[in-house]
C-alpha cells in the first residue's frame, strides 16, 4: 500500500498532525492502532498546569510559560517543537472542534481552575463549554450531584476536599445525590450507560427535577457539578438543554474511566476525519522500518494476523507513549520498535521508577532522541531517516504528568512534525 | 486498676494468634486480640499460600510433614471456603531431583502422604502447563492452596461471635506483673498513640518472628530467627494444580495457583529483623526463572508485584540455618522455663499447622486457669454461621463458584473489577473498627490485587471512606494515596511489559485526571487538623467489641 504521508497513531498528536496535512491538501493515511489507553486523561487540553513538577503554584498564563520553560529548557520538547507550532496547533485544533460540532473554550492566555473528581482545582487551558461553569475563578457556591449506585464519581469526597482548597465559607460547596430511574443500586452501569440515558428527554426531566429540589433549597445562585455523562453523541444539545431546564449554570466533572469526555473528543475526530476523506486504516500495529540512503522506504503493520508493508513519502510517528506501543519495555532493555534502538537499559527494573507514585518517573523521560526538525536521531545527533518525524510521548524527556502539560505537548510535536513532513 | 479486663491477652494477629483467639472462644474463655498492624499483615498474608500436603518436608523434617498431613485434613473439614483443593504435583526436572525421588516417595510412605507416580503424558494431558523440562511427575492430592487473609478473618469472625474483642493497631509496649505473675498488658494504639492497659489472668505470646522482641519487654529470651522468603505474583493461574520441584527444598521451587493469581516462590534468607524485608533483583529473577523450568508460560506471563514474607524459624539451639531448620513448632510455658506465671509463647510452626499451634498453647494456658473444656477447634467449622459463610462463599474468582454477575437479576456492580468484589462484599468493613486504612480493606476483600493494583478500586474505597465511615476527605484522599502508594512498592520490582503500561496509567488518572499530586501538596501544607473520627458505635461487626474501641478522635 502507498500514500502520501503516514501517520502512525490514536492520541491526539497524532490527530493534530493527520489534520494539519489534511488541511494543508495532502493525503495523510492514518495507521490506527486502537483507542490510546490514555485516552480518559483528556477531559481537558492542558497546556502547561504547572511550571515544574514540583510547584504548587499553577501556572496563570500557559502560553507565556511555555515560552519561557522554551527559553530555559533548549532539549525539552516544547523547544524543539517551537512556540509557533504550539499556537498554530492550538488554533488548527480549536477550528477543528468547531467545524467538528464541538463547543469548546479557552485559550493560551490563561488557565482556568476547574475542579476534579477528588475536588481538586487543575490549571486547564482548553476545556469543553460543558466545563467551564466549573470556574474557580468564579464566586458561586457550588452543589456537586452524584449519582446513587455509581462509584465512579464520589461527589462528598470531591465537596469536602473542594471546601477545604476553595470554599467561601461553610454552605459554598455541597454534595447531593439523585437516584436515576432504572438506575437501582445493585445494578451494574457506567458512565456511559448513564450518557446515553441522559439524551433520552424524559429521562432528562426526571433527573433535572430531583436535582432542582435538592441543590438550591436555601439559595438560588448556585452552580452545579455534575459526573461528564451529559450526553454522548449529542452532548452540546443535552448539555445546553440540560441546564436551560434546571436554571442553574452546570458543569461536568470527569470521572474514573471510562471516559465520557475522553470518547466524545477521540470519536468524533477521529470520525470527522474519516468523514472529510482520510483514509484510516484501524486496529493496526505498525513497526519495522525498512531504511536506505538515509530514508525510510517502508514500515510494517501488522493487521489481521498478517503483515502488509506500507510505502509512504514521508512518516509521522505519533504514538503518544509506552502504552500505545511507542516503545517496548522488556526486563532490561527499552527499545523502539522501528529502528530497534536500544533506548535505555537498565541492570534492576526498580531504576525505571521512583520508590513513590507521586514523583517523575524516570520511565516517563525515555524515548527518541530528536533532531531540531523532530527526526529520529542516530547517537551521532544524524537523523535516522531524514523522512521520519516524531510526535508525542515517544520523544525523550516528554513527561506531561507533573507539569499537566500532555496535550500541549501533543499538540506542538504533532503540528510541528506534520509540518517537517510536508517538506521532506 | 487496668482499664478494662479480659481472661486470656493474645498478642499477634496471625494465622496463630487469630487461631488461639478462637479456641479459648470456644471453651469459653474470655479474651482480647491484640495486633500491632492489621490481622495477618505480617507473616501469615504474606506467606505462600501453600496448603501443604506435607510432601515438601516427608524427607528432612518428618515430623513437621506428619502435622501437615493431619492439620490439612481437618482444614478440609473446618475451613473449606479457605481452601482450593487444587491438588498437586511433584516434577523432576534434573540428575538431581531424580537422586532425590526415592527418599521422596519413602518419605510420602512413611508421612501417611498419597503419592501416586504418572507418566508424564498422562501429567501432560492433565496440566498442559508442565514444561518440557519435566522428566517424571508424582501426583499429590493433598496439596492445595489455602487463602491466609480468609483464614485469619474467618477464625476472628468466629472468635468475635463467641464474645472475643480484636483491637487491631494495638501494640503491646509493656506488662502489668504482680511477684512473678503476668496480671496485664499495656498498649499504644499505632494511629492515635492513645495508651491503656488491659488487665488479664494469662497472655499468649502469638506473634511469630516478632515473639522475641515481646517476651524482652519480661526480661525473658524468646530465639526465634527471621528468615525472608521473596515471593512473585502473575497474573493469572499458569497451572491448574501447585507444583513443587522433587528436591530437597529449594529456592523458587513451588508455583501456586492461588485464586486468580499464581504465586511463585520463594528464597530463604536470614535477616536481622522481620521488618527488614528488602527485595532484591536477583530473588525476582530467580523466581521466574526457576519457576520457568516446571512450567510453561511463567516466564511469559505478566508479573503483577513481588512481595517478602518472613518465616519464624525457631531456634533449638542446632547449628541449624534457614531451611535446615525443623517448620516445627514449640510451646514455651515460661513459668516453667523462666519462672513467670501467666506468660505462654508459641513459636516456630507454618500457617498449614496453625490449629493445632493454637490448640496446643491453649490447652498449656486453659489448663493453668483451670479450665477443663477441651479444644474443639478441629471439629467446629469456622464458618458456622449463615452470614459469614455468604461472605467467603461469594469470593467469585473462587473455583466452582459462580461468579455474580452474570445471573439472571443483571449485571451486578463492582467495586474492583480485576477481582470481582462487589459493593456489598466491602461494605460491612467500612464499619468495623479493626479496618483503619484501605490496605485492611484489600486483605478483607482482594480489592486492589489483581493487575491495575488499586489505580481504579482506590477512589471507589477512598469515596466510601466519607460516605460510610464518615471521614472528611483529606483523610480519604490520604488513605487513598497511602493505598497507592503500598501498591506501587511491591508493583515496581517487576516494571517491564504490561505492568510498565499499567504504571502509566495509573499515574495519568491519578496525577493527571484528578490532579493527587497537587491535592498532597495542598494537604501537607494546610494545617493538619484531618481527624480520625472513631468507627460509628454499634454497627462494628462481631460481638462485643464496640463498646471498647477507642472513642477518641485523635490526630494521625
Amino acid at each position: 500500500m502507498k500514500a502520501d504521508v503516514a501517520v502512525v497513531g490514536s492520541g491526539l498528536a497524532a490527530l493534530i498532525a493527520t489534520r494539519s496535512l489534511q488541511k494543508a491538501g495532502r493525503k495523510p493515511l492514518l495507521i490506527w492502532p486502537g483507542l490510546s489507553s490514555l485516552y480518559f486523561v483528556y477531559a481537558t487540553v492542558d497546556v502547561l498546569g504547572y511550571s515544574d513538577a514540583t510547584s504548587h503554584q499553577p501556572v496563570e498564563r500557559p502560553g507565556t510559560a511555555v515560552a519561557a520553560l522554551i527559553a530555559d529548557h533548549p532539549d525539552h520538547p516544547y523547544a524543539r517543537a517551537g512556540l509557533d507550532a504550539l499556537r498554530d496547533g492550538v488554533a488548527l485544533l480549536m477550528e477543528w472542534l468547531e467545524e467538528a460540532g464541538f463547543r469548546w473554550q479557552g485559550s493560551l492566555d490563561h488557565n482556568l481552575l476547574l475542579p476534579t473528581a477528588i475536588g481538586t482545582p487543575k490549571p486547564s487551558c482548553l476545556y469543553p463549554q460543558s466545563m467551564a461553569a466549573g470556574d474557580l475563578g468564579r464566586d458561586e457556591p457550588i452543589v456537586l450531584c452524584g449519582v446513587e449506585g455509581y462509584e465512579d464519581f464520589v461527589p462528598e469526597l470531591a465537596a469536602s476536599n473542594l471546601s477545604r482548597s476553595w470554599g467561601r465559607g461553610d454552605q459554598s460547596v455541597r454534595a447531593i445525590r439523585v437516584s436515576l430511574p432504572g438506575f437501582e443500586p445493585g445494578k451494574m452501569f457506567t458512565s456511559i450507560d448513564l450518557a446515553r440515558s441522559l439524551e433520552n428527554e424524559a429521562f432528562r426531566g426526571e433527573v433535572v427535577e430531583q436535582i432542582r429540589d435538592k441543590a438550591a433549597p436555601h439559595s438560588d445562585h448556585v452552580r452545579v457539578g455534575v459526573p461528564a455523562v451529559l450526553g454522548l453523541t449529542h452532548d452540546t444539545d443535552v448539555y445546553q438543554r440540560f441546564q436551560s431546564e434546571l436554571g442553574h449554570p452546570v458543569f461536568e466533572i470527569p470521572t474514573l474511566p471510562p471516559s465520557v469526555l475522553g470518547l466524545r473528543l477521540f470519536d468524533r475526530l477521529r470520525k470527522h476525519l474519516q468523514e472529510t476523506g482520510v483514509e484510516i486504516i484501524w486496529a493496526a500495529q505498525a513497526h519495522a522500518a525498512e531504511l536506505s540512503d538515509g530514508r525510510c522506504r517502508r514500515i510494517h503493520l501488522k493487521s489481521a494476523g498478517r503483515e502488509q508493508p506500507i510505502e509512504a513519502g514521508a512518516y509521522v510517528l505519533a504514538l503518544e507513549d509506552m502504552v500505545d506501543g511507542a516503545l517496548r519495555a522488556g526486563v532490561h532493555a527499552v527499545v523502539d520498535p522501528f529502528f530497534h534502538q536500544s533506548l535505555a537499559h537498565h541492570v534492576v527494573p526498580t531504576e525505571r521508577t521512583d520508590e513513590s507514585l507521586f514523583k517523575p518517573q524516570p520511565f516517563a523521560s525515555i524515548g527518541y532522541g530528536v533532531t531540531d526538525r523532530l527526526q529520529p536521531a542516530a547517537g551521532d545527533g544524524n537523523p535516522l531517516a531524514r523522512n521520519v518525524f516524531l510526535a508525542g510521548g515517544a520523544i525523550a524527556g516528554y513527561d506531561p504528568v507533573g507539569t499537566k502539560s500532555r496535550g500541549g505537548l501533543a499538540i506542538a510535536t504533532g503540528y510541528r512534525a506534520a509540518k517537517e513532513a510536508m517538506a521532506a | 486498676m487496668p482499664d478494662t479486663t479480659t481472661g486470656v491477652v493474645v498478642i499477634g494477629g496471625g494465622s496463630t494468634g487469630a487461631g488461639a483467639l478462637r479456641d479459648l472462644s470456644l471453651r469459653g474463655i474470655d479474651a482480647v486480640l491484640l495486633e500491632k498492624g492489621d490481622l495477618a499483615s505480617g507473616t501469615t498474608g504474606r506467606s505462600h499460600g501453600l496448603l501443604h500436603s506435607g510432601g515438601r518436608y516427608c524427607v528432612n523434617d518428618p515430623a513437621a510433614a506428619i502435622e501437615c498431613v493431619e492439620e490439612g485434613r481437618i482444614l478440609r473439614r473446618i475451613a473449606k471456603t479457605t481452601i482450593e483443593d487444587t491438588g498437586g504435583y511433584f516434577v523432576s526436572v534434573s540428575e538431581e531431583d531424580l537422586a532425590w525421588e526415592p527418599r521422596f516417595v519413602e518419605g510420602c510412605a512413611k508421612a501417611g502422604i498419597t503419592c501416586e507416580r504418572i507418566s508424564v503424558e498422562e501429567a501432560r494431558r492433565r496440566e498442559p502447563a508442565l514444561s518440557q523440562h519435566v522428566r517424571t511427575v508424582f501426583w499429590i492430592p493433598e496439596d492445595g492452596h489455602l487463602d491466609p487473609f480468609y483464614l485469619v478473618m474467618g477464625n476472628v469472625e468466629s472468635a468475635r461471635r463467641r464474645g472475643a474483642q480484636v483491637r487491631t493497631y494495638t501494640e503491646v509496649t509493656g506488662f502489668l506483673k504482680t511477684d512473678n505473675r503476668v496480671t496485664g498488658v499495656l498498649t499504644r494504639d499505632a494511629i492515635t498513640g492513645e495508651e491503656t492497659s488491659i488487665g488479664c489472668q494469662a497472655v499468649i505470646n502469638a506473634t511469630g518472628a516478632w515473639a522475641g522482641f515481646v517476651a524482652r519487654l519480661l526480661d525473658v529470651e524468646v530465639k526465634v530467627v527471621p528468615v525472608k522468603g521473596v515471593m512473585v505474583v502473575l497474573s493469572h493461574r499458569v497451572a491448574h494444580a501447585t507444583i513443587n520441584r522433587c528436591h530437597k527444598p529449594g529456592d523458587g521451587d513451588i508455583i501456586v495457583p492461588a485464586l486468580s493469581v499464581a504465586i511463585l516462590g520463594t528464597t530463604s534468607a536470614r535477616v536481622p529483623h522481620p521488618e527488614v524485608l528488602p527485595i532484591e533483583w536477583d530473588e525476582v529473577r530467580q523466581m521466574i526463572e526457576e519457576g520457568a523450568l516446571m512450567a510453561d508460560g511463567v516466564s511469559t506471563a505478566r508479573a503483577m508485584r513481588a512481595y517478602a514474607g518472613v518465616r519464624p524459624l525457631y531456634d533449638l539451639g542446632a547449628e541449624a540455618e534457614g531451611r535446615e531448620m525443623s517448620r516445627n513448632f514449640a510451646v514455651i510455658d515460661h513459668e516453667e522455663r523462666d519462672g513467670i506465671a501467666g506468660f505462654a509463647s508459641i513459636v516456630g510452626g507454618k500457617v498449614t499447622t496453625y490449629r493445632l499451634m493454637a490448640e496446643r498453647v491453649t490447652d498449656l494456658v486453659a489448663q493453668r486457669l483451670g479450665v477443663r473444656t477441651p479444644s474443639t477447634t478441629a471439629d467446629v467449622p469456622l464458618n458456622d454461621h449463615e452470614e459469614e459463610m455468604d461472605q467467603l462463599r461469594h469470593r467469585p474468582a473462587q473455583l466452582g463458584v459462580p461468579k455474580p454477575h452474570g445471573d439472571e437479576l443483571g449485571l451486578q456492580p463492582l467495586i474492583c473489577e480485576c477481582e470481582l468484589v462487589r459493593p456489598q462484599d466491602v461494605a460491612p468493613w467500612f464499619k468495623d473498627p479493626a479496618v483503619r486504612t484501605l490496605e485492611d480493606i484489600r486483605r478483607r476483600t482482594r480489592s486492589g490485587m489483581g493487575p491495575c493494583q488499586s489505580a481504579i478500586c482506590s477512589y471507589r474505597l477512598a469515596g466510601r471512606l466519607v460516605t460510610e465511615r464518615g471521614l472528611d476527605g483529606a483523610t480519604a484522599t490520604r488513605a487513598m494515596a497511602d493505598f497507592l502508594e503500598t501498591r506501587w512498592r511491591g508493583v515496581r520490582h517487576v516494571f517491564w511489559g504490561s505492568q510498565l503500561r499499567q504504571a502509566q496509567v495509573t499515574a495519568g488518572l491519578h496525577l493527571e485526571l484528578f490532579n493527587l499530586d497537587r491535592q498532597l501538596m495542598f494537604q501537607s501544607q494546610a494545617p493538619s487538623d484531618a481527624l480520625l473520627p472513631p468507627p460509628l458505635p454499634g454497627e462494628g461487626r462481631g460481638g462485643g467489641e464496640e463498646a471498647h474501641a477507642p472513642q477518641v478522635a485523635s490526630k494521625r
